[in-house]
């Protein structure tokens, strides 16, 4: 579908690189799921286009929420009108890491530190694992993974020290110790679950970005459950997918 | 602080941690080894208690990154705030009708839906934890004044601060000049104690931040409906027409968004007119593209096509409007064709839109800054807020609303003598200006001396005058003037740069304040102080301090006026002694917090400030009376009681606080007996006693320097109802008696909104029009010095349209110089056909020389291009009303 194809050439020549690798893989993904725990949910988002305003309110909200250092962006907003639209307005679209059911990013993990977690789907990175070796930053056709380089914003105080609640791991950000060195992505606020990896909205643990979204336009849930507002969303109104053909069946739909 | 709220959420938490437990040994029989999480592995739980979700505080309260005062959650942690939230419980971030509000309102919980921060509150830790920030007051060593002198700070304590700048303060009362003291001040924000202080020391020259922004609009529809800020019902309207206004983007109030896009989905259509395909018209169904200052004309264009086809709804006219047939003459021959040539915008394009906007129900037209700062603003508004009148939707719902706003009651100290100097701005000479005063006035007296007298002390609280007056260099000039300037603010700004004395402000976060949310019922959201406290050691005074030991704007203010030992006309040391106790009170912070006890108590919430506190989410919400319609059709019932004797009393015989307030002889009120010389106040109307000008029912006696203001109309003489508050009772299309008034610069005011150009047009030399605008990415000048911000918006190219850069060989990404008469700036050109052929823009607050480190050099600050400039009925402040010519660099 054309109208969906919002890729940038970048990412386009990024996923060509690593198509090869990715289905060689396809077949390790399997022998892993025999083995899983069963799938108990299959979290995702329903981002609504038309209330989308393209304030990147859920951009800071993520950065303040995950601690995440300069250059690194568990979401992003585009900005761009649609690929061959006749002028230059601009349709806005907020952009996490889209969770994928066969997510090209996974196998090309040469020391399985990234993987899709078996009970709900997250994709994850196990930063004691992680070498940085970044070729899943180049396989992900979605540009959601970022290097972490150890930058600090400029100014900020005590950012070397700031504490990240992400994986629950509370994690003080020094030099020369993880997450720095590392490629770090999305993890749909996965801390705020409780110990049974269950979200509660009404008591705030839910995902940071779509928190605070002043369009309402970021829709989490559970996408297995039919009774879930991204799951009525998605029967009542059209979504798609981005770059559907790749394949790799994103869990984040578009509501055009 | 332990928190209500806080307790309902964490104990809805706990019950939902249970449930969830429960239920997963039941279905988890075949996880076996691996946790829940699946990984990665988790860190201990004594680092979640630490540092999670359930450590420390979470504390209600409102943000101030900008003017909004959206309700705000702050995880406070050891003392540091580390993350800040949306307030589910505060209607502000949610909605402005309240049935939109309840409808989705949970008391336990707040909003179902969950609520909205911007960009701006999400960032705000960073601004409040910035190494840039002013800790210490500072003193200039450096007598010289200017953007490349070095001031030569030196930090000294806030006892010789004060001691300092109080002895010059004393120095012009003293001699019987207090008039010598200009004070400006942010709008929103710790108003009340610079107000007194302003009328206590005997100055008339407080000033605020309105006549930057807004007053042009409310000049506009005060002239047409009597009403100063009439607020737009979005999300129940079927066509929304937005003059030069983005509020999807610069959102202010974050219930926008979501209302205007909800509108759109419940099948409402939004047009937005503006040079600049601005972000809320990239969510509109319809850009209409026009020359900057030209609006005016094309709502009377499409008040032509309305009337022509009599689209017009014809009851609402009828009985609720006046000068209809002076308004449908005057628009017969402002055709779209002569609009066309005015705006640019096509004839059939007017044609198409002026019946849509007349035949869609209900529909609503609203305008903001884009057309109000320019010179011609006012009657520009003016045409675009009678398109209301046409499509009947005033106060109806879908419409345009007028707020129903009961919220804190200050009440302002006696004064020993009245103050008697003129104000030094002449904001008497405006027939529509504004409390808020005429900046550019001010500052052009000061620069030329030409002023009824010349000023020599200056304040200036939470404002960046040199790059938020039209004509920097201009206001760097008149500021220069003073010979003592003294400015409280977080950071060492632009202004600040020029100081004599810098005071070191506070963050939202460690300060109070009361907020009258604008929603179209009444709410009421406490800011409170979440960090800081620790006390100071700096001074004598005793006071909280924030995260620096420094005083907050209000303490700050405070000890000055109890260094000058000002006093109220019983004698009362007026910042010593508490509002509720009436007692001398200590510390600063409490006398604030008695002050607000005191407006809260004997405001509509009838709460202490503890109990307010107390309240979930920190916010009163009015929850009996909410958004009301068609208000002006409300009859009214005098609360004046008339005593068989004929004295008249302001409440009932059995309220022991009653005062006579007249006295009624045969149908007429007096406001004393006609032998002590008194004057007609009222009459009898109905039955009951009014307070009258003419049909005008007013809230007290019109005597010579009382201003008593409208509260409804006597129709027919005999009728009273709310009405409109303008002289008819009703929307007004036209008013004879507006041109007998003069604006400033001595034109008689137009009785009809005529279209006449603004004052500054394109010639050759000077060819483009340059206009700004705001986003969701930051606050006026103050936000960019914060890092998170930056990140998502760190520069502001200047937006020319494709073929008008093709024309001047400019390619996207080039360096252009961008000048004007007055100045040049250097800017990157963003080449897109998002913008007028004639215009050039950028996203303002950008380019700064000060501020702060990160801020510094970022982007492009087109000030200097300006000179000051005001639109001569209300004063505001013409930003937008710049030509440039742009060349390649």
């Amino acid at each position: 579908m054309d109208l969906i194809r919002l890729t940038s050439r970048r990412d386009f020549l990024k996923h060509a690189a690593v198509g090869a690798v990715a289905g060689s893989l396809a077949a390790q993904g399997a022998v892993a799921a025999a083995t899983a725990p069963e799938r108990r949910h299959r979290w995702g988002m329903v981002i609504d286009t038309e209330r989308c305003v393209g304030c990147e309110s859920c951009v800071i909200a993520c950065k303040v929420e995950n601690m995440t250092p300069p250059g690194v962006f568990y979401t992003t907003v585009t900005h761009e009108p649609l690929p061959g639209a006749p002028s230059d307005k601009p349709v806005f679209m907020a952009k996490p890491c889209f969770h994928c059911e066969e997510p090209p990013c996974v196998p090309v993990c040469p020391v399985n530190a990234t993987y899709k977690r078996p009970r709900d789907g997250i994709v994850v990175v196990d930063y004691d694992r992680c070498i940085g070796c970044r070729y899943c930053v180049a396989a992900c056709p979605y540009g959601a993974r970022y290097a972490d380089f150890g930058d600090d914003y400029e100014l900020l105080p005590a950012a070397g020290q700031a504490v990240s609640p992400e994986y629950k791991q509370y994690r003080a950000r020094v030099p020369g110790a993880s997450p720095i060195g590392n490629v770090r992505k999305c993890t749909f606020c996965l801390h705020l679950q409780d110990d049974n990896g269950e979200y509660d909205r009404d008591a705030g643990r839910w995902p940071a970005c779509a928190k605070t979204c002043p369009g309402h336009a970021i829709h989490f849930g559970d996408l297995d459950d039919p009774e879930s507002e991204v799951s009525r969303l998605l029967r009542e109104r059209n979504a798609v997918r981005l770059k559907e053909d790749l394949g790799a069946e994103p869990n984040v739909y578009y509501l055009l | 602080m332990d928190q209500n709220v806080n307790r309902r959420r964490f104990l809805k938490t706990a019950v939902a941690l249970g449930g969830a437990a429960a239920g997963s040994a039941v279905t988890s029989a075949t996880a076996g080894l691996v946790r829940a999480a699946d990984g990665p592995a988790p860190g201990s739980s004594e680092l979640a208690n630490r540092f999670g979700r359930e450590a420390g505080d979470w504390i209600p309260s409102c943000c101030n990154a900008c003017g909004g005062q959206c309700g705000i959650f702050v995880h406070v942690v050891d003392g540091r705030a580390v993350k800040v939230e949306p307030n589910p419980f505060n209607p502000n971030n949610y909605a402005n009708i309240s049935t939109d509000f309840f409808e989705n309102y949970d008391p336990a919980i707040g909003v179902r839906e969950g609520s909205s921060i911007c960009p701006k509150g999400n960032a705000s830790i960073a601004t409040l934890y910035d190494p840039d920030r002013v800790q210490r007051p500072l003193k200039r060593t450096n007598p010289a004044k200017g953007r490349d002198v070095d001031p030569g700070w030196q930090e000294i304590g806030w006892d010789q601060a004060l001691e300092e700048i109080a002895a010059k303060l004393r120095a012009i009362r003293e001699v019987g000049t207090p008039e010598k003291l200009l004070w400006w001040s942010e709008d929103h924000s710790f108003t009340h104690p610079q107000q007194d202080f302003c009328a206590l020391f005997g100055t008339p020259n407080y000033s605020n931040h309105s006549n930057l922004c807004d007053v042009s609009r409310k000049a506009s529809f005060k002239m047409v409906m009597g009403d100063e800020r009439p607020l737009a019902d979005f999300i129940q309207s079927k066509f929304i027409v937005l003059f030069g206004w983005n509020p999807t983007s610069a959102i202010k109030w974050v219930h926008l968004p979501r209302i205007i896009t909800q509108a759109r989905q419940r099948g409402a259509k939004l047009v937005v007119v503006d040079p600049y395909l601005s972000d809320t018209a990239a969510k509109g169904d319809e850009w209409i593209s026009i020359r900057p200052g030209t609006d005016g004309a094309l709502a009377l264009a499409l008040g032509h096509v309305i009337v022509r086809d009599e689209l017009y709804d014809e009851a609402f006219v009828r009985d609720w409007t006046s000068g209809f047939d002076a308004y449908a003459a005057f628009v017969a021959d402002k055709t779209p064709d002569w609009a066309a040539e005015i705006t640019s915008v096509p004839a059939a394009t007017i044609e198409r839109l002026g019946r849509e906007l007349g035949t869609a129900r209900p529909a609503l037209v609203d305008v903001w800054s884009g057309p109000g700062q320019h010179t011609n603003g006012v009657q520009g508004g003016r045409a675009i807020a009678l398109l209301n009148a046409l499509v009947g939707t005033w106060d109806r719902p879908g419409g345009m609303m007028i707020p129903d706003k009961r919220g804190a009651k200050h009440a302002s100290p006696e004064l020993e003598k009245p103050v008697s100097a003129a104000r030094f701005d002449g904001l008497g000479d405006l027939p529509w200006g504004h409390s808020s005063g005429v900046y550019g006035r001010g500052f052009q007296r000061l620069a030329d001396g030409s002023g009824p007298y010349q000023p020599t002390i200056g304040v200036c609280v939470f404002q960046n005058l040199v790059m938020s007056g039209p004509g920097s260099l201009r206001v760097e000039e008149a500021l220069k003037k003073l010979e003592t300037f003294v400015v409280v603010d977080t950071h060492v700004s632009e202004t600040a740069l020029l100081a004599d004395y810098v005071i070191p402000g506070t963050h939202f976060l460690e300060r109070y304040d009361l907020n009258s949310h604008w929603v179209t019922w009444s709410v009421l959201g406490l800011r409170q102080p979440v960090v800081g406290g620790a006390g100071q050691a700096q001074s004598t005074y005793a006071f909280r301090g924030g995260i620096f030991g420094q005083m907050a704007e209000y303490e700050f203010v405070a000890a000055l006026g109890r260094e000058l030992g000002l006093r109220t006309k019983d004698g009362t040391e007026f910042f010593s002694v508490g509002a509720t106790s009436k007692e001398p009170v200590e510390s600063l912070t409490a006398w604030y917090e008695e002050q607000l006890s005191n407006e809260l108590k004997t405001g509509a919430p009838g709460v202490t400030l503890d109990e307010m506190k107390a309240l979930p989410g920190a916010v009163w919400v009015d929850q009996k009376v909410g958004t009301t319609y068609e208000k002006y059709a409300a009859p009214l019932k005098s609360k004046l009681v008339v005593d068989p004797d004929g004295a008249v009393f302001d409440k009932p015989a059995e309220d022991p606080k009653r005062k006579q307030v007249a006295i009624l002889v045969g149908e007429t009120l007096f406001d004393k007996p006609e032998a002590d010389g008194g004057v007609p106040v009222g009459r009898l109307i109905a039955g009951g006693a009014w307070f009258t000008d003419g049909d005008k029912l007013l809230d007290g006696p019109k005597l010579e320097g009382k201003k008593p203001k409208q509260i409804g109309y006597a129709f027919g003489g005999t009728d009273p109802r709310r009405g409109f508050f303008t002289s008819t009772g009703k929307v007004q299309f036209a008013n004879a008696k507006f041109a007998e008034k003069q604006d400033a610069t001595g034109r008689p005011v137009d009785a009809l909104p005529e279209y006449r150009p603004r004052d500054w047009q394109p010639d050759t030399a000077y060819p483009l029009y340059l206009i700004n605008w705001k986003e969701a990415s930051h606050t006026h000048t103050r936000s960019f010095n914060n890092p998170l911000l930056m990140s998502i918006k760190g520069e502001n190219p200047l937006v020319i349209n494709d073929a008008t850069a093709a024309r001047l060989g400019i390619a996207d990404g080039d360096e252009v110089i961008v000048e004007s008469p007055n100045g040049s700036t250097r800017a990157r050109a963003r080449v897109t056909d998002r913008m007028h052929p004639e215009v050039v823009g950028a996203q303002h607050g950008f380019g700064h020389w000060a501020l702060g480190r990160v801020a510094k050099g970022r982007g492009s600050a087109f000030g200097d291009l300006n000179t000051i400039r005001y639109d001569p009925l209300s004063g505001q402040a013409s930003h937008k009303e710049i030509c440039v010519n742009v060349r390649k660099a």
